[in-house]
């Protein structure tokens, strides 16, 4: 609770009983030049009909039933859908357990895995190197990692898909090379290759940004200790970075598990990942039930994962920063 | 040259002159050089380059073929202009976008005026809640809004695609308006205030003309962001409302195409110089704030 004497009379009207109830006293005192609490409320309204609403909304319908016809939901408690991630229902009417659907997450896990770790890996010597150049180049370097990760996503995938095209510049170098020409595009090898593509600079700004204030004196004492090259950057500069690697690590792991264009551009009909799995739920499937089901899990898997970063955050005192 | 008569030289020219270290072992010796990183970042760079250079070259092909190069020419610029269907799509998404640009950076706008009025509790609960749209996957986001704008009774259409953009484009027009806010000088609105100002006079002659560049920058990323998004889109578009991404991504997953070369290489057109627009204006120093932004 803040002892302090609080100046600007005025209180938050909408949020202070949250404030009394909780008992949190303010970060700093008011500051003049701001606008009363209710400034703030279209923001939150947008977000709590829009983000909030259909978080719920998809909570709810993946407890509902099924129709016989049509798309959408029929009002009725049902864990079918559930069930159905599962259990497969024979024709006889008998359930047994299908592993299909684990499968399908098992696949998108590993491939974000995969991704998240080599864009992790990439970053950290990338940011190292960046936050050593002089101010100019490094405001340089900056824009260059910043140009592709503004760039829109299906321009960067169809880039991957001109490449790996079968007349296209790979398979024409490797022919240069006297290698048979082989089918890339439409492989799990190519939806990869493409999602390693999108998330490196995902994976190298938020770890450049957690380098970029470095204090080399520190490296100079771990210098003077006799420590080498190598275990400056292990024991003084990864630890320092360790705030800006998880926020990388978060920024990739979620969206390339639930990705979608990448691995059905370039994975082709073979790679079925948890992204195209809900969407053709809502689409061709028509299993509305089951596809609000399996955005559940991953919501609160994600909802896990974000709850463990904060522990750390709060345990470790590392800035962690999802914004970029 | 022995003897206790002679006078002992200074000690610097009796000890052997050291070689100069070579440049080698002076780039060695800086506390922050390590062999090898600059190998890594520069393939790094070429990987995120070169994909997207292939593409533009590609897109001044004259021939039919998306990949049988036969020749510098304009000719697909000129369909592209003159396609019925991008054109139509191309305004539909600078439609949705114009709008949930203006909409989302007022909202932000509002909303760090006033944040600091949340208390400490009620901000984190509204940050968790307005950034949700970055961590969530886009696929779900997707499914999730179409599924509440069913049940809310409205069909897929322009005015579902303007607010749910509206609501992902928010935390992006934030970004840069709160790192610009957090750069003001308390001290300004001290002043102001033994000066006697209203806190409206404050708004609108320090606080505003002071964080327009992060405003602007804010309303450029929102823009950029609204005009790629596929995924969202894709949910809630209607056949009238096709934006400019679904229509591209009906076209690519038939295959590569002339005509999808020129459309990517006008988008990454407007990444480039909406990328380097929000550098400049981020760099930019407030003439009064006197604080380099962070």
């Amino acid at each position: 609770m803040s002892a302090g004497p609080e100046r600007g009379g005025d209180r938050a009207p909408a949020l202070g009983w949250v404030r009394r109830r909780l008992g949190a006293g303010r970060a700093g005192p008011i500051r003049p030049g701001q606008l009363s609490a209710w400034f703030a409320t279209p923001a939150i309204l947008l977000g709590l009909a829009f983000t909030l609403g259909p978080m719920i909304v998809v909570a709810v319908f993946s407890l509902m039933a099924q129709p016989t016809t049509g798309t959408g939901v029929e009002m009725r408690f049902s864990t079918k859908a559930y069930e159905h991630f599962f259990m497969q229902e024979s024709f006889t009417g008998e359930s047994r357990f299908d592993p299909r659907y684990l499968r399908v997450f098992a696949v998108s896990a590993a491939l974000a895995l995969g991704v998240t770790v080599l864009c992790v890996a990439l970053a950290f010597p990338i940011a190292v190197w960046m936050s050593t150049r002089t101010p100019r180049a490094q405001n340089m370097l900056l824009l260059a990692v910043t140009i592709p990760f503004w760039t829109n996503l299906l321009v960067r995938t169809y880039a991957w898909m001109l490449i790996l095209a079968e007349s296209g510049p790979a398979n024409s170098f490797l022919a240069f090379l006297g290698v048979e020409p082989t089918q890339m595009l439409y492989t799990w090898q190519a939806a990869f290759v493409g999602l390693v593509y999108t998330f490196l600079p995902f994976a190298i700004l938020p770890i450049y940004s957690a380098v970029a204030g470095f204090d080399f004196a520190l490296a100079e004492a771990a210098y003077d200790l006799g420590a080498g090259k190598l275990a400056v950057l292990r024991k003084v500069i990864w630890p320092a970075a360790s705030g800006g690697v998880v926020s990388a690590v978060a920024l990739c792991l979620v969206p390339a598990f639930g990705s979608y264009v990448q691995p059905v551009l370039l994975g082709g009909g073979r790679l079925v990942m948890v992204g195209s799995l809900i969407a053709s739920q809502f689409g061709e499937a028509r299993n509305w039930p089951f596809g609000a089901a399996l955005s559940v899990i991953i919501l609160v898997l994600t909802l896990l994962g974000a709850l463990a970063l904060m522990r750390w955050t709060k345990r470790s005192a590392q800035k962690v920063t999802l914004a970029v | 040259m022995n003897g206790a008569a002679t006078i002992p030289k200074a000690p610097l020219e009796a000890a052997p002159v050291p070689r100069p270290p070579t440049k080698a072992e002076q780039r060695h010796l800086r506390l922050d050089h390590f062999p090898g990183l600059w190998l890594v970042s520069l393939v790094c760079l070429a990987f995120l380059y070169i994909p997207m250079l292939i593409v533009v070259a590609y897109s001044f092909n004259s021939g039919r073929q998306a990949l049988i190069w036969q020749g510098f020419s304009l000719t697909w610029y000129q369909r592209v202009f003159s396609d019925a269907s991008i054109v139509s799509a191309t305004k539909v998404s600078l439609q949705v976008a114009v709008i949930a640009t203006v909409a989302s950076t007022a909202m932000a706008v509002l909303y760090v005026l006033a944040m600091n009025r949340l208390g400490r509790w009620g901000s984190a609960a509204a940050m968790a809640l307005l950034a949700a749209p970055i961590v969530v996957p886009e696929v779900i986001m997707g499914v999730a809004t179409l599924a509440f704008i069913r049940l809310i009774g409205l069909n897929p259409g322009f005015w579902p695609l303007v607010f749910a953009h509206t609501c992902f484009c928010f935390p992006f027009a934030l970004m840069n308006i709160r790192a610009r806010h957090g750069t003001l000088d308390p001290a300004l609105f001290e002043s102001a205030a033994d000066l006697g100002a209203s806190e409206a006079t404050m708004v609108r002659r320090i606080s505003l003309p002071l964080l327009m560049p992060g405003i602007v920058s804010g309303a450029l990323l929102a823009f950029v962001v609204s005009m790629d998004d596929f995924m969202i889109s894709n949910f809630l578009a209607s056949a009238g409302s096709t934006t400019l991404p679904i229509y591209i991504f009906g076209l690519i997953r038939k295959g590569v195409s002339p005509s999808v070369n020129v459309v990517a290489t006008l988008l990454l057109l407007l990444a480039v110089g909406v990328t380097t627009a929000t550098t400049f204006l981020s760099r930019q120093r407030g003439a009064a704030a006197g604080r380099r932004p962070t």
